[in-house]
């Protein structure tokens, strides 16, 4: 007893090894079942599906947004669907085609081009008041924080084929 | 109780074979009008719990829990609304200081300083007094912070038209109603109506359904060809013969499910 | 009868000492509502307790209809309302108890603090006690999106939204909440099943007793 601070006393042992193995025991339970709760994140990204035909003319694309809908395969876990997919397509000044995602960068709501009747010429979400111009841009004072999402689209015998929306490069 | 040598048990067991009364203590000694808990003070309770219990029983014969449509991601402009007692958070990112650039103090920073601040509410608030007036400071910040909750409750609440978003958004029962394929109808359906209003007239992305409607045979006959809100005109494309064969046979099936 | 079955029990597990440890306690004036009208604000307490006895049971009797599934959550949500008998009933007690009990919550929370009774010794049991606030809160979230309506689907995408906004980890955290870092689909409607009948519920009867244990430990906080 002469050296008491140096040495571990039974019963400290004793609670270390009580903590070691209780340790273990909760890390040997919790490790499947948490790696197994976390697996959606540490999923690789499925790799981008092919450009899906929309079924619309180039020739009928105007400088009015109009809403396109289209179908696309869509696996989610074991439930395989069709979904539905909604964009926002017109002509910009330039006349290149440009496809929107109706997706409020706000908060996800659906976005309608002239949804309020006090907002003449922009996209309109109805859930906080949040704007774009025509161009996709936010409105400065509303809520979103970023332009809309853009399709990528490609035309293949003037018919439009748009892809995965993707965030738009800050200018 | 007896304690240490004399005790005795049932046999090998820890269970201690003297018997205990079960009556309770005597509370009449304590200051105060103390009362036991048990029987006295419980049946007050449940009075008053009863008295709630058949309050709340009638509230919910009286008003059924609310279901709307199933869940369909392409309803465009369903406008989404919390429960009530998030609604407040959801009007907090409405305003200029808590959305955009500032998101971050309107979805982390304000709600994490409240609830972190109620969280902590001894350890902020430690002096010794109880009273309110004794703690000015604590008492404050509460009362300002339920009336902004309240407000911004109120200030998101009074902007929704609550019935007509139940009006819109009932559900449509799952019906095994048979769709009559051979109807010459349908033909003009598939022709004009089915890219929008679905294969079976249940509606879809663009258009919705065409089940449960109250409009007058005229009323359809005129929407096909003129439109209607999001509807452009033109869509139905054929001669009158065929768009009275169309607006029948959306008649009979409209019948056939009122069944 | 009776007697002799309570004597049988009592010789095998000495019933006493455990009915002096439940039952057997002192309620002082300040908090009977039979001397002073005003103490009936000590009730709101046992009414959450209540009404989460009535979610809990409801909760209970609901699985036996309901599906977490995609395809079938709304129509046995539909069907067990409209189809069976005291469906109506029985899932109103659910949603708006789901209410009531945040509203008891309040009052329960506002009287507590009012009264400071939350100052020494008694402050864990008032951190318990806003754990359990935010229990219940998670369990309203969760519970929302179950019947797989309109509402519950578009509310929760929100709710998700708002959870992809938070700094660093957005992404992975609701991706971890919705089980697919973009679709609110079958795999979300699981998982918040699972919390809401499992996860949250075992956390809430958890602190429950914490905050019941320290109650007795403690006793109620003296008269101001």
């Amino acid at each position: 007893m002469s050296d008491k601070n140096n040495q571990v006393s039974r019963r400290q042992f004793l609670n270390y090894s009580l903590t070691g193995l209780g340790g273990f025991m909760a890390a040997g339970m919790l490790v499947p079942m948490l790696r197994f709760a976390v697996d959606p994140v540490l999923q690789q990204k499925s790799a981008m599906g092919d450009l899906a035909n929309v079924g619309l003319s180039v020739d009928d694309i105007t400088e009015e947004p109009q809403r396109v809908d289209w179908e696309v395969e869509q696996v989610d876990g074991w439930y395989e669907s069709n979904v539905n997919r909604t964009a926002w397509v017109f002509k910009d000044e330039n006349g290149d085609i440009q496809a929107f995602s109706p997706e409020c960068k706000h908060l996800g709501c659906f976005v309608s081009w002239e949804g309020s009747e006090d907002y003449p010429n922009e996209f309109f979400c109805p859930c906080h008041d949040g704007r774009y111009y025509k161009d996709g841009t936010n409105v400065p004072h509303t809520p979103p924080l970023s332009p809309l999402d853009v399709y990528e689209h490609k035309v293949d015998n003037g018919i439009l084929y748009l892809g995965e929306p993707k965030p738009r490069e800050e200018a | 109780m007896k304690k240490g040598k004399g005790m005795r048990f049932v046999g090998d067991s820890r269970i201690s074979a003297d018997k205990t009364s079960t009556v309770p203590k005597d509370y009449s000694e304590y200051p105060g009008r103390t009362e036991a808990f048990w029987p006295n003070f419980l049946l007050k309770e449940w009075l008053v719990g009863s008295v709630f219990l058949v309050g709340f029983l009638c509230a919910t014969i009286a008003a059924p829990a609310p279901l709307e449509g199933v869940a369909d991601p392409t309803t465009a402009g369903y406008i989404p609304l919390p429960d009530w007692y998030f609604l407040f958070l959801y009007e907090l990112l409405k305003y200029d200081f808590a959305s955009g650039p500032y998101i971050l103090f309107g979805i982390l920073i304000l709600p994490g300083l409240a609830f972190g601040a109620l969280l902590l509410a001894p350890f902020l608030d430690n002096g010794p007094g109880r009273r309110p007036p004794n703690r000015p400071i604590a008492v404050g910040m509460m009362l300002l912070a339920l009336a902004s909750v309240f407000w911004l409750t109120y200030e998101s609440a009074s902007k929704v038209d609550w019935k007509e978003k139940a009006e819109a958004n009932k559900p449509i029962p799952p019906s095994d109603l048979v769709i009559d394929t051979d109807d010459p109808g349908y033909a003009v359906y598939e022709n004009s109506c089915i890219g929008c209003h679905g294969d079976s007239l249940e509606g879809g992305a663009a258009g919705p359904s065409l089940i449960g409607i109250e409009e007058t045979p005229e009323e359809i006959s005129k929407i096909a060809v003129e439109g209607i809100g999001d509807m452009p005109p033109g869509m139905f494309t054929g001669t009158d013969e065929e768009l009275e064969q169309l607006v029948e046979f959306i008649m009979s099936v409209n019948e056939e499910a009122a069944e | 009868m009776i007697q002799k079955l309570y004597d049988w029990i009592d010789e095998r597990i000495d019933v006493a000492p455990i009915w002096r440890d439940i039952a057997d306690h002192e309620v002082p004036e300040h908090v009977n509502p039979a001397y002073h009208f005003s103490a009936f604000v000590y009730c709101f307490g046992g009414l959450t307790f209540f009404v989460v006895v009535i979610q809990v049971l409801s909760g209970m009797f609901l699985t036996m209809y309901y599906v977490p599934d995609i395809e079938n959550a709304w129509k046995s949500v539909y069907y067990l309302q409209s189809q069976v008998a005291h469906g109506q009933i029985v899932r109103g007690m659910h949603h708006w108890g789901a209410s009531v009990v945040i509203v008891m919550l309040l009052l329960h929370t506002m009287r507590v603090f009012f009264q400071g009774a939350y100052k020494k010794p008694r402050e864990l049991n008032w951190m318990v006690g806003v754990l359990i606030f935010f229990v219940m809160l998670g369990l309203g979230f969760t519970g929302y999106l179950l019947p797989w309506d309109n509402k519950a689907y578009f509310a929760t995408q929100v709710g998700l939204d708002i959870a992809n906004q938070v700094p660093f980890i957005g992404p992975e955290l609701k991706t971890l909440l919705a089980g697919d870092p973009k679709i609110v689909g079958a795999q979300t409607l699981t998982r918040f099943f699972a919390i809401h009948v499992f996860f949250l519920p075992g956390a809430l009867f958890a602190l429950l007793a914490v905050h019941f244990i320290l109650i007795r430990r403690q006793g109620i906080a003296g008269p101001l």
